[in-house]
């Protein structure tokens, strides 16, 4: 196995002499270590299937403020939950 | 950005650069810019017929034969004609070219209404099923008013003794299925009272309260799905019949409960004959959901009874004596009804009165909210989605980029101006138009507030009559240089001679053909009306 550089074309070809490994039987310290997870969190469920939501936005905001009703939760003001998630988001003053 | 307006440039640079995604529709339309309708013929010589509207494929124009009994149907095409000499550009159009034939092809009449049966096309209504070109329109007698209510009828709302709705394939005109409703109202100015989204049609009947839903297959067929009023599920009417005949003599119990204590949606026990029956069906639905909200208001349980009575049952028959106004799909299994007093279901100013509008999901038979038509919350809704309210067919690609406050920066930009000065009547009056009538914007690029800025007072793209003005109606270009680009102007130079007469116009805009029909109408008089043709030339 060749170095990782060795053979490519330089204007100076000591550049990466260093790089240039004599024997291929040691291991090379460049390489990367493997990332092995040690946790499952990040894991999705076994039987997850990703489909397009049925209702539309409209409808979703009418059933989550239903929801949100039904839950007794203490009244809140009628704009806070219609915020838009992404603060940040601003209409563009020219379109396209 | 910069963009080039000279049509060839643009021609040029669209063969290089690929449109931003998602944007392809608006970047092609941009060429609207370019090609405008900026000649006028003035007072074409046409039939004396009512031009209802351009279907939303440009395949069509509908229109009505002045006794309404006919629909007419035209296929627009446009002019042909050569010129053999040098310099072209300097001629007229020769006169044999300034005619509605030149424009129109007739493809046929079809006779809807009898004479002898004193039916009338209405001339307010219609609809178009894009995907499989068909056309629906109705024919009804005359209304009937201060009807005694008889039965499931409502007082105080008018009848016709017969309504009918003809499902015609606009090919050929032949009528494909009828639909007819006796002793019924339902309310066809501008399409109000019917929704169409797909192949599902809601038939909104105020006289007898009832939602009917109704399939278009496409053999052809109307296929009644199921009514809502009465009963909520296509098997409750089964049901309950069953049940009145097990039980001899009704349960005296049960009737001693307010009908508002049945919070179970779905489960009761009613005797269908009786005077003092339970409500059913949808009311039952409405009142039910109306008491769960109040009731989860109050957190205390000792107050609890206390805060209904004051906000429910003081009110209880306020609510029972609400009425279906109108409907409209939100989806497939969704529905946007708009309840109200009986004195504003049937009234012009129906603005005046309360109401409330309330989302009934097809399926579950649930009320899923419920909202004064003044409420902030709704009109956060509405201001940010109001492509939602405007359903349209997923087969029409056209009418899914009609401009509106939600996908267009400048309408939102307006109304939001509007909105800080009046806010509480502003908010009443953007909701008032809430459930939205079916195809009653014109999906014409010459509409596209991204393009093309207009005096909405003046024209716009719903179909409704205005007044009219002997000034043009300029659209001017939303873009740097900010130029005029064409001008719509309703009377020759001269102007009419008589000013103070009334005049009502009315707009038809090709979808996207360079083509415009003006219609100018004198009101009180039974002058014909006059046709200007605006087309670019």
């Amino acid at each position: 196995m060749g170095s990782m550089l060795g053979d490519w074309p330089s204007c100076d070809p000591h550049n990466f002499s260093k790089l240039r490994r004599a024997d291929p039987s040691i291991p090379s310290r460049m390489m990367p270590a493997t990332y092995h997870r040690t946790h499952s969190r990040t894991l999705p469920p076994p039987d997850q299937v990703i489909t397009t939501e049925a209702k539309n936005i409209l409808l979703r905001h009418i059933y989550r403020s239903a929801e949100e009703e039904n839950d007794l939760r203490p009244k809140r003001a009628a704009t806070k939950h219609l915020i838009p998630e992404h603060g940040c988001k601003q209409p563009r003053a020219t379109s396209y | 950005m910069f963009r080039r307006n000279n049509i060839a440039s643009r021609i040029f640079q669209r063969q290089i650069y690929t449109p931003a995604p998602g944007t392809s529709v608006y970047c092609a339309r941009r060429f609207y810019e370019n090609l405008v309708p900026s000649c006028t013929i003035y007072d074409v010589e046409c039939p004396d017929q009512s031009f209802r509207k351009f279907t939303d494929d440009g395949q069509y124009l509908i229109s009505f034969s002045r006794n309404q009994q006919d629909l007419v149907v035209y296929r627009p095409t446009w002019l042909s004609f050569s010129c053999k000499e040098e310099d072209c550009d300097a001629h007229d159009l020769p006169p044999k070219a300034k005619r509605f034939e030149s424009f129109f092809t007739h493809l046929y009449s079809v006779s809807l209404a009898s004479c002898n049966g004193n039916e009338l096309i209405c001339k307010d209504f219609f609809l178009y099923v894009e995907s499989n070109q068909y056309g629906i329109i109705a024919t009804s007698t005359p209304s009937i008013h201060d009807a005694a209510a008889n039965g499931a009828a409502i007082q105080g709302v008018p009848y016709v003794e017969k309504l009918t709705f003809h499902l015609i394939r606009l090919e050929d005109g032949v009528i494909l299925d009828v639909k007819v409703f006796h002793n019924d109202f339902v309310n066809l100015t501008h399409n109000m009272g019917v929704f169409l989204y797909d192949d599902l049609l809601a038939i909104a009947s105020l006289r007898n309260q009832t939602i009917h839903i109704l399939q278009i297959r496409d053999s052809g067929n109307l296929v009644d799905v199921r009514a809502i009023g009465a009963f909520c599920r296509e098997d409750d009417e089964l049901f309950l019949n069953s049940n009145a005949q097990c039980i001899a003599f009704p349960d005296k119990s049960k009737l001693h409960q307010l009908p508002g204590n049945n919070v179970q949606n779905g489960t009761h026990l009613s005797q269908p004959n009786q005077e003092d029956s339970l409500l059913s069906g949808i009311k039952q639905r409405l009142l039910s959901f109306i008491f769960q909200g109040i009731s989860n208001e109050e957190k205390d349980p000792a107050l609890r009874a206390q805060w209904l009575k004051k906000k429910f049952y003081f009110r209880f028959q306020d609510y029972v004596d609400l009425i279906i106004w109108k409907v409209q799909f939100l989806d497939r299994q969704h529905l946007l009804i708009k309840f109200g007093s009986v004195d504003g279901g049937v009234s012009r100013n129906a603005d005046q009165h309360t109401a409330f509008l309330a989302v009934y999901n097809m399926e579950t038979t649930e009320i899923v909210a419920f909202y004064q038509n003044s409420a902030e919350e709704l009109y956060l809704l509405f201001e940010r989605f109001c492509d939602h309210f405007h359903t349209a067919s997923k087969n029409s690609v056209s009418m899914n980029f009609v401009s509106s406050h939600s996908n267009n920066i400048h309408a939102l930009e307006q109304i939001r101006s509007v909105k800080s000065k009046a806010s509480s009547q502003f908010m009443k009056k953007m909701l008032g138009s809430l459930p939205y009538s079916c195809q009653s914007l014109s999906p014409s690029p010459y509409f596209d507030q991204s393009l093309f800025r207009f005096d909405e007072k003046l024209i716009s793209a719903s179909d409704r009559p205005r007044q009219s003005t002997d000034h043009p109606i300029k659209f001017i270009l939303r873009r740097q240089p900010c130029s005029l680009k064409f001008k719509i102007k309703l009377g020759p130079e001269a102007g009419n001679a008589d000013g103070r007469t009334k005049k009502i116009a009315s707009f038809l805009f090709h979808p996207f053909l360079p083509l415009a029909l003006s219609i100018q109408q004198t009101l009180f008089l039974q002058q014909p009306s006059v046709v200007n043709i605006h087309f670019r030339g």
